[in-house]
């Protein structure tokens, strides 16, 4: 109960700070996404009309992902030195596989029947890949990035072992004061309260891009204009 | 397929080396108006940190980037070496005469700056400032009632009641060399009537308890004020002065020419006491660094009047 209490009083004393370092932690995150999946997608596009290659990629991002955060940053911090580009670079890093394995599986997955009657309609290729490969994916890989942007809000934590700031500062501070739990709790609330609410506000983007539900969706509105 | 492996990572460490020259807006600024602030992890070395970064921005128009968490002044020194920052926020004379510079320890705290000023500009071409004017060393720390009962005011004062005093230290302190316990006993030639190696963060504690009846502290600790402890001066000298000052890079001062005069500001501004009430707004009362550098120059106006 005391513990609530003291993260109250922390917050009401220190509002103005949290929230700079809660906005920072969340730019960290989302440019590493951002860069990611400029670079990721058409990867994972090209992939998955080069199925050969598909193999190496892949396990080329998988260890990648395997390599331990804090590990990565120090390597990392070698050569690009201190500070947060290090970190957003880093979080670029663990944001490749998902985005890459779940553009690849989602433009591999799109039904032939559809690719070929694309074809039929005359389209060329860009036009198959813009108007029916990456809708119909849309929403695998929006599924992609969600599970990109969660992993990099909890990765961008401990980005403030190299000095790029965020909320992993007010967590390391409080685990250099007499009582402070209560701080470390007031740095770690909102760490995971920005993952659950990314996680939902990206869900909630990924249904709306999905097709099929747009298609229900409109289906129902048709008739619904029809009955009137 | 392992040329195209190769190619890869060719390619992630060219943008590796282009995105750490890059600015990301909302993040970091241009390198060019930026001057990177460095801190280690301690909430007095953070408050500096803010104090100089609110400093330069009131100002200057210069942009800061605070750098925080530094391991230790080792690892700061090297920050500032490979230009990750430009400006170290504390740096203490006593560490860096032994750390950086590997050079004997000076008693006196006088001659120590004058030799790290020194040194500083012309090993690393980096400009030393005068102190903040607090110190911040190991020292023999008594609670008031104590103090006043048996009016104590030196280390040397204790001499007459030292053997049925209890002396709680930090765990290395017994055991180290130069000034360690058998250093201090050659200085001062007297000896506690018994000693307890202990964590340095119980000791405050300990003293204000009654565990305790001496304690060896860190004189900046905003413990020492909210025990209501009293800290003897150390009259032989026998601790290294470690009197805290900014650092800077010389290409940086020269690259924006207002920024030393306000760093000169900031000097003989903060005694040991007030330093012990800043840190203790910190560790004792939650409050950030940020938050208490800003209210703590708004308090003293920027110290605007100071020439």
């Amino acid at each position: 109960m005391e513990t609530i209490h003291d993260i109250v009083y922390y917050y009401s004393q220190n509002g103005a700070y949290v929230w700079e370092q809660f906005y920072r932690h969340f730019l960290m995150s989302a440019y590493g996404v951002l860069f990611a999946a400029i670079v990721a997608i058409p990867l994972g596009i090209f992939i998955a009309r080069h199925n050969k290659l598909s193999v190496w990629v892949i396990s080329l991002a998988n260890i990648v992902q395997t390599i331990p955060a804090l590990a990565m940053l120090a390597v990392l911090m070698l050569v690009m030195g201190l500070g947060t580009n290090t970190v957003v670079f880093s979080l670029f890093l663990y944001s490749l596989l998902p985005i890459i394995k779940n553009t690849y599986t989602g433009i591999r997955n799109v039904d032939h029947a559809l690719l070929e009657s694309g074809k039929a309609m005359g389209m060329n290729k860009f036009q198959v890949l813009w108007m029916v490969e990456l809708p119909m994916a849309m929403s695998v890989i929006m599924a992609g990035l969600r599970m990109a942007l969660v992993i990099t809000i909890g990765i961008a934590t401990i980005g403030t072992f190299i000095g790029a700031g965020g909320l992993g500062d007010i967590i390391l501070r409080g685990t250099n004061v007499t009582d402070g739990t209560p701080i470390i709790l007031a740095g770690a609330i909102p760490t995971a309260l920005m993952a659950v609410i990314a996680d939902v506000v990206m869900g909630w983007l990924e249904r709306k891009l999905s097709p099929i539900k747009k298609r229900k969706g409109s289906l129902k509105k048709n008739l619904r204009e029809q009955a009137a | 397929m392992l040329k195209g492996k190769r190619l890869l990572i060719a390619l992630l460490l060219a943008l590796a080396v282009l995105m750490s020259g890059c600015s990301l807006p909302g993040l970091s600024g241009a390198a060019d108006n930026t001057i990177k602030v460095g801190t280690m992890s301690t909430s007095e070395s953070q408050i500096m940190g803010n104090i100089v970064r609110l400093m330069i921005e009131h100002y200057s128009d210069a942009k800061v980037e605070m750098v925080n968490n530094l391991g230790s002044s080792i690892v700061q020194h090297q920050a500032m070496m490979n230009g990750d920052i430009d400006i170290s926020a504390t740096r203490y004379t006593g560490t860096d005469l032994a750390g950086a510079l590997a050079m004997d320890s000076v008693k006196d705290p006088e001659e120590a700056l004058k030799i790290v000023q020194r040194e500083f500009q012309k090993r690393f071409n980096q400009t030393w400032f005068d102190s903040y004017g607090f110190a911040n060393s190991y020292a023999f720390t008594v609670t008031r009632e104590l103090a006043e009962k048996e009016n104590l005011k030196m280390v040397s004062d204790l001499e007459p009641l030292v053997s049925n005093l209890k002396l709680g230290v930090d765990n290395s302190w017994l055991k180290r060399k130069g000034d360690g316990y058998q250093g201090f006993v050659q200085e001062y030639g007297f000896e506690f009537g018994k000693t307890f190696p202990m964590q340095i963060g119980l000791v405050y504690e300990a003293a204000a308890n009654g565990k305790m009846d001496v304690v060896l502290a860190y004189t900046t600790d905003g413990r020492i004020k909210a025990n209501d402890l009293q800290v003897l001066e150390d009259d032989k000298h026998f601790f290294p002065p470690y009197d805290t000052s900014a650092v800077a890079r010389n290409d940086v001062l020269e690259a924006h020419p207002e920024l030393e005069g306000i760093l000169q500001r900031l000097s003989g501004t903060i005694s040991t006491e007030k330093m012990q009430e800043l840190n203790y707004e910190a560790d004792g009362k939650m409050k950030e660094p940020a938050i208490i550098a800003e209210e703590f120059l708004e308090e003293n106006n920027y110290f605007e009047t100071k020439k």
